[in-house]
């Protein structure tokens, strides 16, 4: 193979090699453990089928398996007819305000959707505020417990996954394709059925096949909202706490339906829907339609009312997190004293929170950013593979990883269990799909030519990465990294597994609130968590936009 | 400085050869111009030369000294980028300087030569600039300044000049010979544009999927092509197909015949031919011939007038079409469908076997 032996390839191999060590030994190896705890017995010695027959025979696992898919199919479309309407009228319609919509939209997906379900659970659950107002109304009120407020948080939080690319795609079509429609004699209505919908229709899948994903990793909504009801991805969970065996056995059956499904879904989405990509390269979108100042109104308010709707759940949190609560009980009433209350205890999990998804952020960048260049500016067999191999992490629920990694690092050669560093781990390979994603947008945003010429002027291949295309990037790494760091920063579900003592984070603390200690540290965590999230995002802003794209 | 050998280099991609064997001399100081049509391999193989290609099979050397099998940043080549690359985060005269910071030249002396090779490029006042603020005509000329200024054994175009309009494409070429002829540097040029390859070089070599089909000087690749692909590449001609007859000095296509110089090939060989339009004079209304020419007569169909030439399409007997284009003809006096003669010297004609 004369390409391993051109000295032009030896910094991308280097790292392509490197890349793929760490996530052989750190994602690879623990997934392969989950596996074959699933096919092991109880003490872990002999081969055996007998943990599927006993979970796939159980009605209640079958219960869960079910639910899962239920409730995610039913959010994910009702994420489509939300977000669909609202992708079209935010690229068609001179809607009111639009570029504060369009920054606004953006933020159900960076901010933590378990707050958000902690914010229905106290509003609308069964002592919440909202459900007591109805209740004194004489006005009867369902319950959210279970598949209605699980559903209703996803559609929520998730309907950007859907809306991004599908405006993406209603820009990308250029207008001449539209006008062409209706030179040959289509009416307006008749030309969006026939031709524009069908050119976005690629997109709106993606995007949906995306958010059914999240559905199904989702560890922290159905925490909060199942209560009795099953769900795959709290069942392992439940499982792997509860099993004193020598061999996680039945946590990994489910483990592996879960990565197995993932996997699944996600495969179809980049392999069939990544060739159908008909955006026709737009020179010129097509115009805003003129309507009415009654329809704009009209649409306007949908519009607003939709985004608002979904950033309302944050803003009750953080109101809540300044008003007196007794146990669960709210008290009405200004003050400081949850924060107090939250922060009296220790400030560790704050701290914790602060440095792990700073590390996280910085371990992320340092690994994706290499692996993105290698696998952008050098196509082989080697960096396709690494290419598939780092975007995998993505189709991995966080509790499965965090099983998998325990049940590999708890003895033997490498022993990580108990300290900070699975953590840092857990959340580095969990964000490494994006960090790489984000730096190879960013780079084919670059002229390779650009690293050709500082070549051809004598400075090495490292050195004008690091001296050249780095700084190039720079803006796309600090973006890049801020998501790391927000998105890790309201990590839940790998947490929740692999944290111990001391390291308890913001998450956890909420985490354990919801169990009885009171509902007064859990908004106050919740407020503190969004205010984290929000400022480092509102700082890079400007950097965001442009990279928006790379999230889905 | 130093001459460069390319020796029976190849390279393919998939079961395309982008390069197929090829050896070639350039010698020191020459201006030296690789042309062909797009994926012909020209740029495979500049690319080569500067390190970003790798080699399946041969050798490159600049004088003695291999160089194919180092790295690109140890090639000391200078290669100027068919969109510039001008490093967008340096201004320009840190642009310039950074080949020189990469030599570890030091500082005051960077700065003299910085200077040196905006004065060349006539950008001295723009040192201080952003490239965003340049237009590309300056970028091109940084982009040339930032590539001399590393003193390389070797200049490397690639199609430098095909982002810019036509206008400043005709000044810029002119420059970059002036300077090249200035600095007695070696030049490899490739471009698909024949007439920019013609108006450049010292020497041109035609390619065609990944092979050479003919090395020689520009008029040499004009008037004597050695194939009937350069002949079509290298601006219009009349090829023609006819049979040999009249002990080889006739070529009969269909029922007209040109005369040609003397063959050796028996009467009855199928042979090609190439004859420039511009090698065919119409001879108005009774005009005579000129000593020792032939004549060839053809219909005429169209006339396109392009101020101070004049095409002309006419048909032969058979139906083929035979082009010529001419200077200052006398419009008025040339009618479609009248039957027209043309004179040409028969030396004129190339014929291929």
């Amino acid at each position: 193979m004369t390409i391993f032996a051109a000295p032009r390839q030896r910094f991308p191999l280097l790292v392509t090699v490197l890349g793929l060590a760490l996530l052989s030994v750190f994602f690879l190896f623990p997934l392969s453990r989950i596996f074959s705890a699933s096919f092991l017995d109880r003490q872990g010695v002999h081969l055996t089928l007998a943990n599927y027959i006993k979970i796939l025979g159980s009605a209640f696992y079958q219960q869960a398996v079910a639910n899962s898919f239920e409730i995610g199919a039913l959010a994910t479309l009702l994420a489509v007819l939300v977000a669909v309407p609202l992708a079209f009228a935010l690229a068609r319609f001179p809607i009111i305000g639009k570029s504060v919509l369009l920054s606004l939209v953006v933020l159900p997906l960076i901010l933590p959707s378990f707050v958000s379900a902690y914010a229905l659970l106290l509003m609308f659950g069964r002592a919440g505020l909202a459900t007591q107002a109805l209740r004194d109304l004489g006005i009867p009120f369902g319950s959210i417990y279970g598949a209605p407020g699980i559903i209703a948080v996803y559609t929520l939080t998730l309907y950007p996954y859907v809306l991004l690319p599908t405006l993406a795609g209603l820009k990308a079509i250029d207008v001449s394709v539209e006008e062409a429609s209706h030179n040959l004699g289509a009416s307006r209505w008749r030309g969006f059925w026939t031709v524009t919908l069908p050119i976005v229709i690629p997109s709106v899948l993606s995007g949906a096949l995306l958010v059914f994903i999240e559905t199904l990793e989702n560890f922290g909504v159905p925490i909060v909202l199942a209560e009795d009801k099953p769900i795959l991805s709290v069942e392992a969970f439940k499982l792997f706490v509860g099993e004193t065996d020598q061999n996680p056995s039945s946590a990994g059956v489910l483990g592996v339906l879960l990565i197995v499904s993932t996997a699944l879904v996600l495969l179809i989405q980049r392999h069939y829907l990544a060739r159908r990509r008909f955006a026709t390269g737009a020179r010129r979108s097509p115009p805003i339609i003129a309507i009415g100042s009654g329809s704009r109104l009209v649409a306007s308010a949908a519009c607003w009312a939709v985004v608002l709707l979904s950033l309302f759940p944050f803003f009750a949190v953080v109101v809540l997190s300044f008003m007196k609560f007794r146990g669960p009980v709210l008290q009405g009433g200004f003050s400081l004293d949850n924060f107090a209350d939250l922060l009296g205890r220790s400030a560790r999990p704050l701290e914790n929170t602060l440095m792990l998804s700073g590390l996280a952020a910085l371990v992320a960048a340092l690994i994706g950013v290499p692996i993105g260049y290698a696998i952008t500016r050098f196509r082989s067999t080697l960096t396709n593979l690494l290419e598939i191999v780092s975007t995998m992490p993505f189709a991995v629920a966080g509790t499965v990883l965090g099983i998998g990694l325990i049940i590999s690092f708890n003895s033997g050669w490498l022993v990580l269990t108990g300290g900070w560093l699975i953590m840092v781990i857990a959340y580095v390979v969990r964000k490494l799909p994006f960090s790489v994603r984000s730096s190879a947008s960013v780079l084919h945003q670059i002229d390779p030519s650009l690293e050709e010429a500082s070549v051809n002027l004598g400075v090495s291949p490292v050195m004008t990465f690091a001296r050249l295309t780095v700084p190039l990037m720079l803006g796309g790494i600090i973006g890049g990294m801020v998501l790391t760091w927000v998105t890790v920063s309201s990590e839940l579900s790998a947490t929740v597994v692999l944290y111990s003592g001391e390291w308890q984070t913001l998450t956890v603390v909420m985490f354990q609130a919801l169990e009885g200690t009171g509902a007064g540290t859990a908004v106050a965590a919740a407020s503190l968590l969004i205010v984290i999230t929000l400022v480092p995002l509102a700082l890079v802003y400007r950097l965001l936009r442009r990279y928006e794209a790379s999230l889905l | 400085m130093a001459n460069i050998t390319l020796q029976q280099v190849n390279r393919s991609f998939g079961s395309v050869h982008a390069v197929d064997n090829i050896s070639l001399t350039i010698a020191d100081g020459e201006f030296f111009t690789l042309l062909g049509p797009s994926g012909c391999g020209k740029t495979t193989l500049l690319r080569m030369v500067a390190g970003f290609a790798d080699l399946e099979t041969g050798e490159i050397r600049f004088g003695g000294r291999r160089i194919d099998t180092l790295p690109a940043h140890r090639r000391n080549t200078g290669m100027v980028f068919q969109n510039y690359a001008i490093f967008p985060n340096l201004k320009v005269g840190e642009n310039v300087a950074y080949g020189l910071r990469a030599r570890k030249v030091p500082g005051p002396k960077i700065a003299e030569r910085v200077a040196s090779a905006l004065r060349l490029v006539k950008l001295a006042e723009h040192g201080d600039r952003w490239p965003h603020q340049l237009s590309g005509g300056q970028l091109q000329r940084v982009a040339i300044a930032r590539a001399l200024v590393i003193e390389p054994e070797v200049l490397l175009l690639d199609e430098p000049l095909s982002n810019l309009d036509a206008q400043l494409r005709v000044e810029m070429r002119g420059e970059i010979r002036q300077l090249q002829q200035s600095l007695g540097i070696t030049a490899i040029y490739v471009t698909h544009d024949q007439e920019e390859a013609l108006a450049i070089s010292d020497r041109i070599a035609v390619m065609r999927q990944g092979r050479l089909e003919q090395i020689g000087a520009p008029d040499d690749i004009y008037r004597r092509p050695a194939t009937p692909f350069v002949a079509e590449f290298m601006g219009t001609t009349n090829l023609l197909m006819g049979t040999l007859a009249a002990q080889g000095t006739r070529i009969k296509v269909g029922e007209t015949e040109f005369g040609v110089p003397r063959l050796e090939a028996p009467d009855g060989t199928n042979v090609s031919f190439s004859l420039r339009p511009e090698a065919l004079r119409p001879l108005i209304d009774d005009e005579a011939s000129p000593q020792g020419w032939a004549v060839v007569a053809a219909k005429l169909t169209r006339l396109e007038f392009l101020g101070a030439l004049t095409r002309v399409e006419a048909s032969l007997s058979h139906g083929a079409p035979l082009r010529a284009a001419w200077l200052d003809l006398p419009l008025q006096r040339l009618h479609t469908g009248d039957l027209l003669r043309f004179a040409y010297d028969p030396g004129r004609v190339t014929v291929f076997a």
